[in-house]
C-alpha cells in the first residue's frame, strides 16, 4: 500500500480537475471520484514510492507507506514543507514510535491548484 | 474520437532531463522556432527525476578534463566507448550545471563556494526539487507543452521523420504532431524482465517504472540503427528497496564485504581497482560470492559515524526517500549494521550503459530529421543527470539548424489513419470483444520469457546460445497477440502501449546478444558459452536495424576509434 489518501483531509484542491497530486504523479496513478470530489490510487502496485504526490498536497492528505511486505507497521516518513519553500523538514517515526527530524534545503515552487488540459473534452472515450 | 493537429518547428519527444534541457536551449538560440514537449506524463514531475536527487554524478571536478574523463568512462566500460560521444558530453557539464543552478537549484559548497566533490565525478545536491525546476524553465523558454500524450509512433515520409502521434490518456483525444525536426528523449526501458519485487511491490524498482522504451521501440519500428542493446544495466543496489548505492559507497566509503566479512572486492579483483574497480564488475563480483554460497553481500558501512548516517539519510531523502522509512521500518542502523545489498533486474539504460539510437556527434541518429538524447540514446555511457542535459542541448542545436533548413512535409491521411487505428486497437477491442488479454498479462509473459530463457536474476543473468534461441522463438509469438490485449479505459491503453514497446525492445535485445560473441561486461551480459573478453574479433559496436516492412532485425558491427590515447583498461 505505498500511498494512502486521507479522505477525511483532502479537499479535493476546492473543485479542481487535474490537482496537484494528480499532475505530479510520473505514473498517472491518481484519480478524482467523480462522486465524492476525492483523490483515489488506481492501483497501489503501479506506485514508484517516489512521493512527488505526498510532497504537493497542501493539506497533508496523502501518506506514504512501504509495502507490508519491505517494512513493518507503523513507521511513518511525513514530509513538511516549510512556509518560506526553501526548506523540507522529513519527521521519521519508527516502530516504536520514536521521532526523528530531518531538514533539508530545497526549492519548492508554487504549484496551481488546477490545471488545464490540451485537445477537446471527450463525449465518450471508447471509440 | 477528437483528432488535434499541431505544427511545430521542433517536436521533443519525452519532457525529462534531456527533454527540458533541449527545449530551452532551442528556444534561446533559435527564437523564431517553436519548440512544442510531446510528454507522457507532467513535466512538472516526470521521468527519472520525479523523486529527486542527490547528487550529479558526472561533472569535472578540480583537476579533471574531457579526456581524463573519457579515459575513466572507457575503463569503466570495459574499453569500448564512443569516444566522441563521451568527449562532446563532457565539455558541457559545465555549461548545464551553472545554468540549471542559475535557475535555483541548490548545489552543496564548501565555505570558500566550491562545489562539494563525492568521489571523482560526482558534485552534492539538494535536488528534491530538480525536476520542477527544470520544467519550469523549459515552460518560461515559451514551450508548448502537451501533458498526459503518450506518443505512440513517428510519422516517417519519404524515410524522413516528420513528426510522431500521440493520444491524451486524460481525454483520448489523438495528438498529430507535424515537426520539421524531432528530438527523442523518452529515457530508457525497465520492466522488460521480472522486478525484484512482486505484488503491490513490483515498482519498486530503481529505474522509472514508467520508462518502458517507448523511443527505442518507435526507432526499432521505424527502421532505426540501435547499438549496444546487449550492455544491459544490471546494477547493485539496497536490498529490497532497490535504491542507489553510490550515495554510501562514495557518500561514506564504504567496502562490500561478503557474508564472511571478506572484503572480495579488493582481494579477488585487486587487479582491476577493486572496490573501483568497472561498474559492471561491482556487480559480478558480489553475484559471484551469492552464487558461490558466500552471500548475503553487504556494504560495510560500521565505520560511520552516528552523524554520517544522518547525513546519509539525509542525502537519499532528496532522491529516494523510501530507503529512510525502510530503515526505520526494519529496526536498521548503518552506523551499526552493513547495508546489504542486490543486483536490479536488467534495465535498458543508455544513460548508464550505452543501449540505444547509433548517433553522430550531433545526436543525429540514422532517421533523417531525427535527434536522440538522454538514456534513449546509445554509445555514450556515464551520462546520467548533467550527460543527458548536455545531450539535449547538442541535439537542440542541431534540431535547429536542420529546422531552419528544412519545411513541413505533407503528411499522407492514411499514414495518420493506420496508427491511429493501431493506437485505440486495445479500446476498441474492450468494446467489441471484452474477453482478452490485459497489458499486464502480457507484461508478466514477457517478463517470464526474458527471466528465464534471456538471462534474468534467477539465472544469475548468464546467458547462452541455446537459451537466447528460446528466448527468441517465445518472443516472436507475442507481436500475433497484440491484437488480442484490451483496454478498459485510457489508462490502461497506456499500459497496453507499454508493454507493446518493451516487446520490440525485448526482441531487439535478445538479438543483440546472441550476436556478440564474447564476455565484455561480465555480469551485464555473461556469456557461459563464450566466457572470455575478445578484442580481437570484437572490439566495435554491435548494431541493429529491423527492417520496416519484413519486420527482420539485420545485424551489424561498427568499429570503434579510439581517440584519447592510453591504456583502454586503465582509469588514468
Ligand atoms: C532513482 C534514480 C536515481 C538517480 N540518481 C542520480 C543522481 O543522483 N545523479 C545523477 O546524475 N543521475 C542519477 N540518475 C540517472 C539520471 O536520473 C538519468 O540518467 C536521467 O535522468 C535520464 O534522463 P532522460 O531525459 O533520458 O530520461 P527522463 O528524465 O526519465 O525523461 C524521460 C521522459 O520521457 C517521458 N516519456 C516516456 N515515454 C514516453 C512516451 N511514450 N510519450 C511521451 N513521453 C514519454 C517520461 O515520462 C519522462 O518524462 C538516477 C536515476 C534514477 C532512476
Ligand atoms: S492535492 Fe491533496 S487536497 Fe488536493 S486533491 Fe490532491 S489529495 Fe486532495
Ligand atoms: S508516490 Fe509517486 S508513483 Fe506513487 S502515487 Fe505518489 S507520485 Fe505517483
Amino acid at each position: 500500500m505505498p500511498v494512502i489518501i486521507h479522505a477525511d483531509k483532502c479537499n479535493g484542491c476546492h473543485g479542481s480537475n487535474n490537482p496537484p497530486c494528480i499532475r505530479m504523479c510520473p505514473g498517472d496513478l491518481l484519480m478524482k471520484d467523480s462522486k465524492t470530489g476525492k483523490i483515489l490510487m488506481r492501483d497501489p502496485a503501479e506506485c514508484w514510492d517516489c512521493l512527488p504526490c505526498v510532497k504537493v498536497c497542501p493539506q497533508e492528505a496523502i501518506e506514504f507507506r512501504l509495502s507490508y511486505q519491505l517494512g513493518f507497521h507503523t513507521a511513518r516518513l511525513l514530509p513538511h514543507i516549510h512556509d518560506t519553500r526553501d526548506f523540507i523538514t522529513w519527521e521519521l517515526i519508527d516502530t516504536k514510535g520514536d521521532i526523528d527530524k530531518f531538514t533539508i534545503r530545497t526549492k519548492i515552487l508554487p504549484v496551481e491548484l488546477d490545471e488545464k488540459v490540451e485537445g477537446v473534452a471527450p463525449v465518450d472515450f471508447s471509440i | 474520437m477528437e483528432q488535434n493537429i499541431i505544427e511545430t518547428d521542433i517536436l521533443i519527444i519525452g519532457g525529462g532531463t534531456a527533454g527540458c534541457l533541449a527545449a530551452v536551449e532551442v528556444r534561446e538560440r533559435f527564437p523564431n522556432l517553436s519548440v512544442t514537449i510531446m510528454e507522457k506524463a507532467h513535466i512538472d514531475r516526470s521521468g527519472c527525476l520525479a523523486g529527486g536527487m542527490n547528487a550529479i554524478n558526472a561533472y569535472l571536478n578540480p583537476g579533471e578534463t574531457p579526456e581524463s574523463f573519457v579515459k575513466y568512462v572507457r575503463f569503466d566500460s570495459c574499453g569500448l566507448i564512443r569516444e566522441d560521444l563521451v568527449l562532446s558530453m563532457s565539455e558541457l557539464f559545465e555549461y548545464c550545471v551553472k545554468k540549471v543552478e542559475k535557475w535555483g537549484l541548490p548545489i552543496l559548497c564548501d565555505e570558500k563556494g566550491n562545489y562539494i566533490p563525492r568521489g571523482r565525478w560526482n558534485i552534492k545536491i539538494n535536488g528534491e526539487s530538480l525536476k520542477p525546476i527544470i520544467a519550469k524553465a523549459a515552460k518560461n523558454a515559451g514551450t508548448k507543452v502537451l501533458n498526459w500524450v503518450v506518443a505512440s509512433n513517428y510519422l516517417v515520409v519519404d524515410g524522413r521523420v516528420v513528426g510522431a502521434v500521440g493520444f491524451s490518456v486524460r481525454n483520448g483525444n489523438m495528438f498529430v504532431v507535424k515537426a520539421k525536426a524531432t528530438i527523442i528523449a523518452t529515457g530508457g526501458a525497465a520492466g522488460v524482465y521480472k522486478p525484484n519485487n512482486a505484488h503491490d511491490a513490483q515498482h519498486k524498482t530503481w529505474y522509472c517504472p514508467y520508462n518502458t522504451g517507448a523511443g527505442y521501440a518507435m526507432g526499432i519500428r521505424a527502421g532505426a540503427e540501435m547499438t549496444s542493446f546487449e550492455m544491459r544495466y544490471i546494477g547493485l543496489r539496497v536490498k529490497d528497496t532497490i535504491a542507489p548505492t553510490g550515495t554510501i559507497a562514495l557518500g561514506v566509503g564504504a567496502p562490500q564485504i561478503n557474508s564472511k566479512g571478506e572484503k572480495f572486492m579488493a582481494t579477488k579483483y585487486a587487479h582491476i581497482g577493486g572496490d573501483g574497480a568497472p561498474t559492471p564488475y561491482r556487480s559480478h563480483g558480489p553475484l559471484q560470492e551469492i552464487k558461490e554460497g558466500r552471500g548475503p553481500v553487504y556494504l560495510d558501512t560500521r565505520h560511520i559515524t552516528s552523524q554520517q548516517a544522518r547525513d546519509l539519510k539525509s542525502a537519499f531523502l532528496d532522491m529516494y526517500p523510501s530507503m529512510v522509512l525502510y530503515w526505520a521500518a526494519n529496526e536498521i542502523d548503518p552506523s551499526k549494521e552493513p547495508v546489504e545489498v542486490q543486483t536490479t533486474e536488467p534495465y535498458i539504460v543508455g544513460g548508464h550503459t550505452q543501449s540505444g539510437y547509433w548517433v553522430d556527434v550531433n545526436r543525429k541518429t540514422t532517421l533523417e530529421g531525427l535527434y536522440a538524447a538522454g538514456d534513449v540514446a546509445g554509445g555514450a555511457p556515464y551520462k546520467f543527470v548533467s550527460g543527458c542535459w548536455a545531450e539535449g542541448v547538442i541535439a537542440a542545436k542541431q534540431a535547429g539548424e536542420y529546422a531552419q533548413k528544412n519545411d513541413f512535409t505533407e503528411i499522407p491521411a492514411s499514414l495518420v489513419h493506420k496508427e491511429q487505428d493501431r493506437a485505440f486497437a486495445p479500446l476498441l477491442s474492450f468494446t467489441n470483444k471484452k474477453d482478452g488479454i490485459k497489458a499486464y498479462d502480457m507484461e508478466v509473459r514477457l517478463q517470464k520469457i526474458m527471466e528465464e530463457y534471456a538471462g534474468g536474476a534467477a539465472t544469475y543473468y548468464e546467458i547462452n546460445e541455446e537459451r537466447l534461441l528460446v528466448a527468441r522463438r517465445r518472443l516472436a509469438t507475442l507481436p500475433d497477440q497484440f491484437k488480442h490485449i484490451i483496454a478498459e479505459d485510457l489508462h490502461e491503453l497506456m499500459k497496453a502501449h507499454e508493454v507493446i514497446d518493451r516487446v520490440y525492445v525485448a526482441q531487439t535485445l535478445v538479438e543483440h546478444m546472441l550476436y556478440r560473441k564474447e564476455t565484455r561486461w561480465p555480469g551485464y551480459c555473461t556469456r557461459t558459452d563464450y566466457t572470455e573478453r575478445d578484442d580481437e574479433k570484437w572490439l566495435n559496436f554491435v548494431n541493429s536495424r529491423r527492417d520496416p516492412d519484413t519486420g527482420n532485425i539485420e545485424m551489424l558491427t561498427r568499429p570503434y576509434v579510439q581517440i584519447v590515447p592510453g591504456d583502454r583498461y586503465k582509469p588514468r
